[in-house]
């Protein structure tokens, strides 16, 4: 080729590459992504990428966690089998995956026998909580899946994990062409799609970019051709490339920085629910004096909860008390405690300690939800407590430490926080309610059979509103009784330049991009 | 002297082994579980049971260092327990960024150092100088973190002149990763709209990586020109009436060089270790931001990956000095 055609190619390369409307670039610290499997994902950005390159069975839309809708599965439905839950699902004829192939009856199988093989951190929501075996997903028909669940899992938490990335269907074919000895794929999929999603993966530079493309063969085709998400790690400069229009989408700005773009015309903030919560546990273990009800009474009347929303996390989170976050069925909005530092001193001494009380409060040296550093947190309750008499010594550890010590039922209070694994009140409710599943019940001592029966009696109903009224019960229940304070549930604030319309993030922290658009 | 180069090369070996000795046994100093760092909050007891056996993390310490040894016997680094990938394949990943950032930062090093170090000390105190000192002591001691922060403000933000972070305009194809380096994978694809764009990426994190070497680097030249301008063979130089040049390139600079290469030697080993600062303020994706992520994930294998790296890397560079001495200067030989 001559020269003067290379530089001609060059720049008609340059100009094809600047239509910046069917560009979207998305800046925030993605470092946690570590995989983009859909069977194997279980990272907050990964999971959000995945999502936009393979579709489910069924999905949420927006922010709305309780109603479930058709996604590859045009209609299912439940039935009640004689040892078993049989769900069925009809598949839409005509969904494409990225390959060109046709999405069926048998890709399905082979993505749920997957999830099952590969084992992967969130493989548990198949095996535990759905109690989902080997073998038992069938093809009837090439647009016909059916499901066998043992009757003691809920139906209800099963149809909520396959809207999660675990449930993404991968195109069998391509997985089982570049599968390595027993991998299923893994390897290939990792940096690789294979999904019927609005995008394919076209590149990812780790640590520097990924770059999504729109899948030509997808029945939701997105508005933007093209997705480059940008690792921005420091706030301060996450802030000058949106300032400069580097970037389109900045996740992870700090309050200031917020702040100073909210007032400018130029860009918009938008901020997401999370299904987050940041609360206390205290170990009611026999001995400590958190396994009197007064005390724990006393420490729910020493909370400044307004306070520490509105003044430390800048009106970032959301207020509540009780242990379902707002976002998923079963959210209950009551709150009875205010903060009333003489009520708590009078229950302590009740309890037996007129001259007050003396705690260790753990807390990670890390972020808590809101972006706030958990000591500052932790510095804001001792200071509310110290007024009631109680007077926690903070200890700042590793978060890793933090967890070990937790396990192993060795604090006194904790400073923690929970997101459920799937978006159904059971992702909290057996895990805060119920001893037997060793997790945060059980760390903190909390041994109530009336409690642990009452979330597995919900977990299993398939009616709404008799399930609702189950939470309602049960959620009173642990606030006035249980080991923990709830404290509150963090949002997150996005940055957006105005030009940037259709962003949403929802509580599950994933972000249909495909309805993103761009205005020149 | 190829036997002695053998020798050297045997002592890397030995100097790797312990480099993994120290980290292995400094990691478990800390008392973390790793396991515990990589599965979260939510983990359940029997997927941190089953991380430990699948990492060997149950097993006793030495039988868990024998392994790797093992291991890295046949060039294994072991797995990356954040990860989940061999650490080598992070590392090809994550090097090139930095030997990018690295090999560019050295060169705004030289040529501003060098330059400047022989300027200051032809004209000692005087004007040069005091403007090449107090430089030198302006860009050695800014905060790398403030110089970046402050220059992508103005040079970015404010004045439009130089792109931001990151190492492509986000609106380019970026040309296909052949070496990992942008700005050479540009010139292989041929595409010089992107590698005019990689290059005006490079420029900013490399200068503010580099100038703070290149203080130092002006510092040592002048201090060893000055001892070298004040020698007989100089003052003899200037009395058989050689121009300044001559006098300055071939006379007093080349024997000025070898406490200089000695310096050049380290400087080039800290910059390809990798520039956390730096790294992170600009987006990019090198062995500092792995490293650090790898050590507050506690995950050993990579650091000990990194480190390792990072030995060996010194350990050939002070080989190379060493090599170059012979070069520069005819009365050293190695036997």
């Amino acid at each position: 080729m001559k020269r003067w055609a290379v530089w001609l190619l060059a720049f008609l390369g340059l100009a094809v590459a600047q239509d910046r409307t069917q560009v979207l670039v998305y800046g925030g610290d993605w470092t946690d992504l570590i995989t983009l499997d859909p069977q194997v994902v279980y990272e907050f950005s990964g999971v959000m990428i995945a999502d936009n390159l393979y579709e489910t069975l069924v999905r949420f839309e927006g922010n709305d966690l309780s109603t479930l809708r058709p996604g590859l599965a045009e209609s299912w439905k439940v039935e009640r089998g004689t040892s078993d839950w049989i769900l069925t699902f009809k598949l839409r004829k005509g969904s494409r995956f990225s390959t060109g192939r046709e999405v069926t009856a048998k890709d399905v199988v082979f993505s749920f026998e997957r999830a099952l093989a590969l084992k992967g951190p969130g493989s548990f929501l198949f095996t535990e909580i759905a109690q989902l075996k080997p073998g038992a997903t069938k093809a009837l028909d090439p647009y016909t899946v059916e499901v066998r669940i043992p009757k003691t899992a809920s139906p209800q938490s099963f149809l909520s994990i396959l809207t999660f990335t675990l449930g993404g269907i991968v195109d069998s074919e391509e997985a089982q062409k570049n599968a390595k000895g027993n991998d299923y794929g893994k390897d290939f999929l990792t940096n690789n799609s294979a999904g019927s999603g609005p995008y394919r993966l076209v590149r990812w530079d780790r640590g520097n970019q990924v770059i999504l493309e729109a899948n030509p063969y997808a029945r939701i085709k997105p508005k933007v051709q093209r997705v480059v998400l940008r690792y921005i790690q420091e706030p301060a400069v996450l802030r000058t490339a949106l300032e400069s229009g580097e970037i389109d989408i900045a996740e992870g700005l700090t309050p200031e920085g917020l702040r100073a773009i909210a007032n400018n015309p130029r860009f918009k903030v938008v901020r997401a629910e999370t299904l987050r919560l940041q609360y206390l546990g205290m170990n009611m273990k026999p001995g400590s004096p958190f396994a009197n009800p007064k005390v724990r009474e006393a420490v729910r009347y020493a909370v400044n909860q307004d306070e520490l929303i509105q003044g430390l996390l800048q009106g970032n989170a959301v207020k509540i008390q009780t242990f379902i976050p707002k976002g998923l069925l079963g959210y209950n909005p009551i709150a009875p405690y205010t903060y009333d530092p003489a009520r708590a001193r009078k229950l302590l001494a009740e309890a037996g300690y007129p001259q007050g009380l003396e705690f260790e409060l753990l807390t990670s040296t890390g972020i808590c939800g809101g972006g706030v550093p958990c000591p500052d947190v932790a510095a804001k309750l001792q200071a509310d407590m110290a007024r009631a008499g109680l007077k926690a010594r903070i200890r700042a550890i590793a978060n890793a430490e933090v967890l070990n010590i937790y396990r192993a039922q060795n604090h006194q209070m904790v400073l923690a926080g929970w997101s459920p694994d799937f978006p159904d009140p059971d992702g909290n409710a057996t895990p805060w309610a119920d001893y037997g599943a060793r997790s945060l019940a059980w760390r903190n001592s909390y041994n109530d059979e009336v409690a642990a029966k009452l979330a597995r009696q919900a977990a299993l109903e398939a009616d709404p509103t008799k399930r609702k009224a189950l939470y309602k019960v049960l959620t009173e229940k642990v606030l006035r009784e249980g080991p923990y304070v709830v404290l509150y549930q963090p949002a997150l604030p996005i940055g957006l330049s105005a030009k940037v319309e259709g962003f949403v993030k929802n509580p599950m922290m994933s972000v249909p991009l495909w309805q993103v658009s761009k205005q020149p | 002297m190829g036997a002695y180069i053998l020798r050297r090369l045997f002592m890397v070996v030995f100097v790797g082994v312990g480099i993994t000795f120290i980290t292995f046994f400094i990691a478990q100093v800390i008392p973390i579980d790793p396991a515990a760092a990589a599965l979260g909050e939510n983990a359940r007891e029997e997927q941190i049971r089953e991380f430990r056996e699948r990492y060997g993390l149950d097993k006793p310490l030495l039988v868990q260092y024998g392994i790797y040894l093992q291991r890295l016997l046949h060039l294994d680094l072991g797995r990356s327990l954040r990860t989940g990938r061999p650490v080598a394949e992070d590392l090809r990943e994550f090097f090139p960024a930095t030997l990018e950032l690295a090999l560019a930062a050295f060169w705004v090093a030289i040529l501003l150092g060098i330059p400047a170090g022989v300027w200051a000390a032809l004209r000692q105190n005087r004007v040069p100088d005091l403007l090449v000192r107090l430089m030198a002591l302006l860009l050695g001691s800014t905060p790398v973190f403030f110089l970046a922060i402050l220059l992508l403000d103005l040079l970015h933000r404010r004045l439009g002149v130089l792109p931001g972070p990151g190492r492509l305009d986000p609106y380019l194809i970026p040309p296909p990763p052949v070496t990992g380096m942008v700005t050479v994978d540009a010139l292989l694809a041929r595409d010089f709209a992107a590698f005019q764009d990689a290059l005006a990426h490079l420029f900013l994190p490399a200068f503010v990586l580099g100038s703070a070497s290149a203080a130092l680097l002006a510092r040592m030249v002048r201090a060893a020109m000055l001892e070298v301008l004040s020698q007989d063979y100089v003052r003899t130089a200037w009395a058989k009436g050689l121009s300044e040049r001559q006098v300055v390139l071939r006379h007093a600079l080349k024997n000025a060089a070898l406490p200089v290469l000695t310096l050049l030697g380290g400087l080039m080993g800290g910059l390809l270790s990798g520039a956390v600062l730096t790294e992170t303020i600009f987006s990019w994706p090198g062995l500092g931001r792995y490293v650090t992520q790898s050590a507050t994930s506690l995950d050993f294998p990579a650091v000990m990956g990194v480190t390792l790296l990072v030995g060996v890397i010194y350990s050939l560079l002070n080989l190379v000095v060493d090599l170059l001495y012979a070069l520069l200067d005819p009365r050293i030989r190695y036997a």
